[in-house]
């Protein structure tokens, strides 16, 4: 009989990479299992029904009956839904054309030689209203939006301009919507340019001013191509954002006059929860996914264009 | 003397953007103080102690229950954001140092979740919500919100910067990676952990679809909703009410916010969000 020596467990470092890898399954399973359970259940399984519910009649009251291809017949001949989508895709647009540009244009501007408190004074002041609630913002514009009394329409005419129907006509009423949530999101954009002008080498912009770079130079050459990873990060979050704004419309307009300020997610919304139609609904929502996957696919797709990596 | 104007220029630009931000927000103040709506819409806007009270505050009470929707809206936030800092800092941990098969196939998960947002699955999360009985209850506004693929992939990124020696240290003395993870890891995070929570608590702070879908009854409302209820439904037609009740929903944002500004600048600031 002969007896073994226990060997002792071998270190990490002497472990072989397959066992290794085999001994980490364990724990990786340990360490996912919250976020695994909580994206079954909220994320994956609603998507699933999403999918499910678009191929059925559903209203609250009774469960559904299946109707096969149905409601995506109607997202067809939804004369509404194309309107509502041009309507959301403009305010996107320009809500995401403010955040990336102006944003970026006052994170620049932040960057000037100042005292301490001065900036920032600045930084808080334009982060405040991204912390604030939605509905609180779109009610205090509703105040300052109105036609004869709002404070808006009294600045402009004291510099001479005519009064606007920002609430009430088709044309401004898309514009108040954009201009609210702009006004609410900036915040976040310019502090996240910051943090981007921050981790530019200082080195870099020194050498440029050796060599005798003007400001306008060093910008293109230097400031942004080093400052388009985070250009990318904003694109990309700030489309997905802005294609679901439904608190501004909801306590602005209404989605009016028409359907000028409507967004997708009103109109879902009142699908959904108004005419208790949920399998049409659903078939809405997919439709919303799918702009989000495209948009999000082009935009990476387009980034290696112009995004530098070092 | 081109330098001097791109400086008067620069500064022209960031004041008049710092007014543009902070006149809604004192107008609506004053509003709030006002005696009658006329008042409310006086312009311009003047300050005349006369005309200005303090009643406004009392009838936001009276007319709606301000402040079991500040505490709804506190509980969803605050739970939503300690459970999300949870999963997504256990996932992320396993996403930046554990070695696994199917990784990266499950890493594409997370990114495709960031383009199924709540609003495209709200009907079916709405169902199922019904089918459990937690319509109608605050569980209904906790329970979406607590996976987040924005919040793994920002705690990957910065779990990804973090220098390995220590970790390295830590593993020749013994400890297994949950001791790893809660030592070593969690420690060195203080900002990114900071940034996901002030983020993840906003969002919920401010979200009216979910509450506007899952809850019937008034008392269960959060903040959002409760403006707007004071505002409309419950409205007694006193814009000075309205106003107040804004106001309300302000100062205690504010003042926290000012507090911890340092802290909410920074770690933003210093979390690098890019893709």
């Amino acid at each position: 009989m002969t007896t073994t020596k226990a060997v002792p467990p071998a270190l990490g470092r002497g472990e072989s990479p397959r066992r290794r890898k085999k001994k980490d399954g364990l724990a990786a399973l340990g360490f996912l299992s919250p976020a695994i359970v909580t994206f079954l259940v909220f994320v994956l399984a609603p998507t699933a029904g999403v999918l499910y519910l678009s191929f059925y009649d559903w209203n609250l009251l009774s469960d559904g009956t299946y109707v096969g291809f149905d409601n995506f017949d109607k997202l067809v001949h939804d004369d509404r839904l194309l309107g509502v989508y041009g309507s959301t895709a403009y305010m996107a647009l320009v809500i995401l054309m403010v955040n990336v540009v102006f944003g970026l244009l006052l994170a620049v501007l932040l960057e000037t030689r100042m005292p301490r408190w001065l900036r920032g004074f600045f930084r808080l002041s334009f982060l405040f209203p991204f912390v604030v609630s939605a509905s609180a913002v779109a009610l205090i514009w509703r105040f300052l939006l109105n036609k004869d009394l709002g404070l808006v329409n009294y600045v402009l005419g004291l510099i001479g301009l005519d009064r606007i129907d920002w609430l009430g006509s088709s044309a401004w009423a898309p514009v108040s919507v954009i201009v609210v949530n702009s006004w609410k999101t900036v915040g976040f954009s310019i502090l996240v340019y910051i943090a981007g002008l921050q981790a530019i080498p200082a080195v870099l912009k020194e050498a440029a001013i050796v060599d005798g770079a003007n400001a306008w130079t060093r910008f293109w050459r230097i400031t942004f191509p080093m400052l388009s990873p985070t250009i990318f990060f904003l694109v990309v979050i700030n489309t997905i954002n802005s294609f679901q704004i439904f608190a501004e419309p909801r306590v602005l307009t209404q989605g009016g006059p028409g359907d000028a300020s409507r967004t997708i997610v009103e109109y879902l919304y009142d699908r959904a929860f108004g005419d208790f139609d949920l399998g049409y609904a659903s078939a809405i929502g997919i439709t919303l996914m799918l702009v989000l996957i495209v948009l999000t696919a082009i935009q990476f797709r387009l980034s290696r264009r112009w995004t530098f990596y070092e | 003397m081109s330098r001097l104007l791109a400086r008067v220029a620069t500064f022209t630009i960031l004041v008049l953007a710092a007014l543009a931000i902070s006149a809604p927000f004192l107008w609506i103040f004053r509003g709030a103080f006002s005696a009658s709506d006329a008042e409310l819409y006086r312009l311009p806007p003047t300050f005349h102690p006369g005309n200005l009270t303090g009643a406004n505050f009392g009838k936001v009470t009276d007319q709606v229950p301000y402040f079991r929707f500040f505490l709804n809206s506190i509980i969803v936030s605050t739970t939503i954001t300690v459970c999300q800092i949870v999963t997504c800092a256990t996932a992320a941990y396993a996403f930046a140092r554990l070695h696994f098969r199917g990784k990266n196939v499950l890493f594409a998960v997370v990114i495709g979740s960031l383009m199924i947002p709540i609003q495209v699955t709200i009907v079916p999360l709405f169902l199922v919500m019904s089918k459990m009985h937690l319509t109608n209850t605050l569980w209904a506004l906790i329970l979406p919100g607590i996976f987040s693929g924005f919040g793994i992939f920002l705690l990957r990124q910065h779990f990804l910067a973090l220098p390995g020696e220590l970790e390295e240290a830590a593993r020749i003395d013994g400890a297994g990676h949950l001791r790893t993870f809660v030592r070593i890891i969690l420690p060195l995070s203080g900002p990114s952990i900071a940034t996901l929570g002030i983020l993840c608590f906003t969002y919920w702070w401010n979200d009216l679809l979910l509450p506007l879908v899952m809850i019937s009854d008034t008392d269960r409302q959060t903040l959002p909703v409760g403006l707007v209820l004071l505002a409309g439904r419950f409205s007694t037609g006193s814009l000075g009410t309205i106003a107040a009740g804004i106001a309300m929903a302000i100062v205690p944002v504010l003042v926290v916010f000012i507090a911890a500004q340092r802290y909410i600048v920074q770690s933003i600031a210093s979390s690098g969000l890019k893709l």
